[in-house]
């Protein structure tokens, strides 16, 4: 697969505040990539300077076989998209189209599409003033990928709406997948592990870890074994006796391990009686909070 | 006193239009600058410059 | 070009739907009429009203045509920058603030169709505006006084629309510029303020796009000097085009002040 963006050494200064610090990373064709953070990290101002709304104060941006004006071959969600309150979401669609240099025959065929497709169909011909913050949304993303572009900028996609909008919108970003790369930000973790295949973790203006799903999750994973026990006594007893790195909490046994055969060999020596054997992998939640501990 | 009249009257009808107008339109948006019921009296009350004023600053719309 | 088509419809629904194209000329048409017209009934209205000693005579039936026409327009001068600014101060500057510019500027628009479109937009309902209200008011001058030259009228007209673009552009690229307020204010100041200055101390130079409202009106009468006139003309022209320069540059610089 060959890659679409290339940013190196990016670097953005307001005054002497360094908002972001020398991030490098690249974006393969066709892959999804969350950018994660805290809020405040730094991730609005990333996706901002790919969008070409703001200048970087040093670094590249580099776009692969994209010519001329890369804005044409780019389509930016904001995180909360405004918009002229007295224009239709069909006039709006039309002239965001015709903007990116869609003739008027077709921007009035795809805006029809798009209001489709984000289920805006019935109110094509309503003021935006009268939309509800998901149907905003919905809106956006429809401006967002009208004139097919090559590269999708989503800022937050979801974390403004509710759990059946958050689940209407990750099936529409998945949609898009085949079609475009996608780089979004998120401070939802769950998201992130819904649709990724890169993750890039933000802290304060700096990368501070990047890579597959899998390669993060290997990489930060402390693996677990917890074993419930009925009665606390006998989990007290299981800690003395056990030859690996064990932690008792209450009825509970936490055992730094992922080698079940042995747990289970040192659990079948005693007759214990056991309520729970478990593995447990660590949530990219709990990654993240090591890795904004680095 | 007729011919007055006959002369008076399309200064009264602009009038008329835009005090109608820009009761219309207070109502039917969303939100102004400021409390509508004070618009209204502007609008009704000061002639010609209360319409006005309402177009330039009672009205609010992104 | 293309880019400018489709945002000038954008700038002209918003007009239409903001009433702008509605009440402006609505507003510049009274102003044009009203001065005409009270001048003429002024002793009747203060006889309908009453408290008029017997035999009063308010000396202004012999004001000639030419002089109501050119009270009329001191008049108009009056609101028609007034409106044009406080209408026009937020035409780029409000779509910094509200954000809705972000979704235009992530598109490979042209900085230049951009400011023009604003600019095309406000200058037709600024100038069309105008335009109607001097004619209103010169119909109302000739039915009640008597026939005044139409090419006198054409270059008043002309004249007057001259000063209303240098009006318009001021406005505009202080809203490229500037946040809304200090763009009011600042289009305020260099409209009315350096007028009323060029008006004071002005004497002293003939050349200036503050002497336009003078200039037009001078066209009833004697006819303004022409070396005079048609350098103010030149002048204004230039000033209109290094203020579109620095509009288009203001509004690229000022993309980056739009938080998002």
């Amino acid at each position: 697969m060959s890659q679409l963006l290339q940013v190196s050494a990016l670097q953005k200064n307001y005054g002497q505040h360094e908002v972001i610090k020398n991030i490098s990373f690249e974006l393969t064709q066709g892959t999804a990539t969350a950018l994660i953070g805290p809020n405040g990290a730094g991730k609005t101002t990333i996706l901002s300077m790919l969008a070409g709304l703001l200048k970087p104060t040093n670094g590249q941006i580099q776009f692969d076989g994209i010519v001329g004006d890369p804005r044409a071959a780019i389509g930016f969600l904001p995180q909360y998209p405004q918009f002229n309150s007295w224009l239709t979401a069909s006039e709006f669609l039309i002239m965001a189209a015709r903007l990116s240099g869609l003739t008027a025959q077709t921007a009035k065929e795809e805006s029809e599409k798009m209001l489709q497709f984000v289920g805006l169909k019935d109110a094509a011909n309503k003021k935006i003033g009268t939309f509800s913050g998901g149907m905003k949304q919905r809106l956006g993303l429809a401006q967002a990928i009208i004139h097919k572009p090559k590269l999708l900028l989503l800022d937050e996609p979801v974390s403004a709406l509710d759990p059946a909008g958050r689940l209407d919108m990750m099936n529409l970003m998945k949609s898009l997948q085949q079609e475009m790369t996608i780089l979004y930000s998120t401070h939802i973790l769950n998201d992130a592990e819904q649709m990724t295949d890169q993750l890039l973790f933000l802290k304060a203006g700096k990368l501070v870890e990047q890579g597959s799903l899998q390669d993060v999750k290997a990489k930060y994973e402390h693996r677990q074994i917890v074993v419930e026990f009925k009665v606390v006594e006998e989990a007290a007893q299981f800690v003395v006796k056990s030859t690996l790195s064990a932690e008792q909490q209450g009825n509970i046994v936490i055992l730094q391990t992922d080698d079940m055969q042995q747990v289970i060999r040192e659990l079948a020596k005693e007759t214990f009686t056991i309520r729970k054997v478990e593995q447990q992998s660590a949530s990219l939640e709990e990654i993240f909070m090591k890795v904004a501990k680095l | 006193m007729s011919s007055l009249l006959m002369m008076l009257l399309p200064i009264i009808i602009i009038e008329f239009i835009l005090l109608i107008v820009a009761l219309i339109d207070l109502v039917k948006i969303p939100e102004t600058n400021g409390p509508k019921w004070l618009w209204a009296i502007a609008i009704v009350c000061v002639s010609i410059i209360g319409p006005i004023i309402y177009f330039i600053f009672g009205r609010k719309q992104v | 070009m293309m880019q400018w088509r489709v945002l000038l419809q954008k700038e002209w629904r918003d007009h239409v739907r903001s009433l702008k194209v509605l009440w402006i000329p609505l507003v510049f048409v009274l102003y044009g009429v009203m001065q005409p017209v009270m001048l003429y009934y002024m002793e009747d209205i203060m006889k309908a009203v009453g408290n008029m000693p017997e035999g009063f005579d308010m000396g202004i039936t012999d004001v000639t045509s030419v002089e109501v026409m050119a009270s009329t327009v001191g008049q108009f001068h009056l609101i028609v920058s007034l409106i044009i600014v406080l209408s026009f101060m937020g035409i780029i500057s409000k779509e910094r603030k509200n954000r809705t510019a972000a979704l235009l500027y992530v598109r490979p628009i042209s900085f230049s169709s951009y400011y023009f479109s604003k600019w095309s937009g406000a200058t037709i309902v600024a100038l069309v505006s105008t335009i109607i209200g001097l004619l209103a008011s010169y119909y109302y001058t000739v039915i009640l006084y008597n026939e005044v030259d139409a090419w006198r009228i054409a270059a008043l007209i002309g004249t007057y629309s001259l000063w209303v673009l240098f009006v318009v552009t001021v406005t505009v690229t202080a809203s490229a510029l500037f946040p809304t307020g200090v763009a009011g204010t600042l289009a305020i100041l260099l409209t009315y303020f350096v007028q009323l200055i060029d008006s004071i101390i002005g004497q002293f130079w003939t050349v200036s796009p503050w002497k336009l409202g003078t200039y037009a009106v001078t066209w009833l009468g004697s006819k303004p000097d022409s070396s005079d006139f048609w350098l103010s003309v030149v002048v204004t022209v230039i000033a209109i085009i290094v203020l579109m320069f620095v509009g288009v540059f203001g509004a690229r610089k000022n993309m980056e002040n739009i938080k998002i």
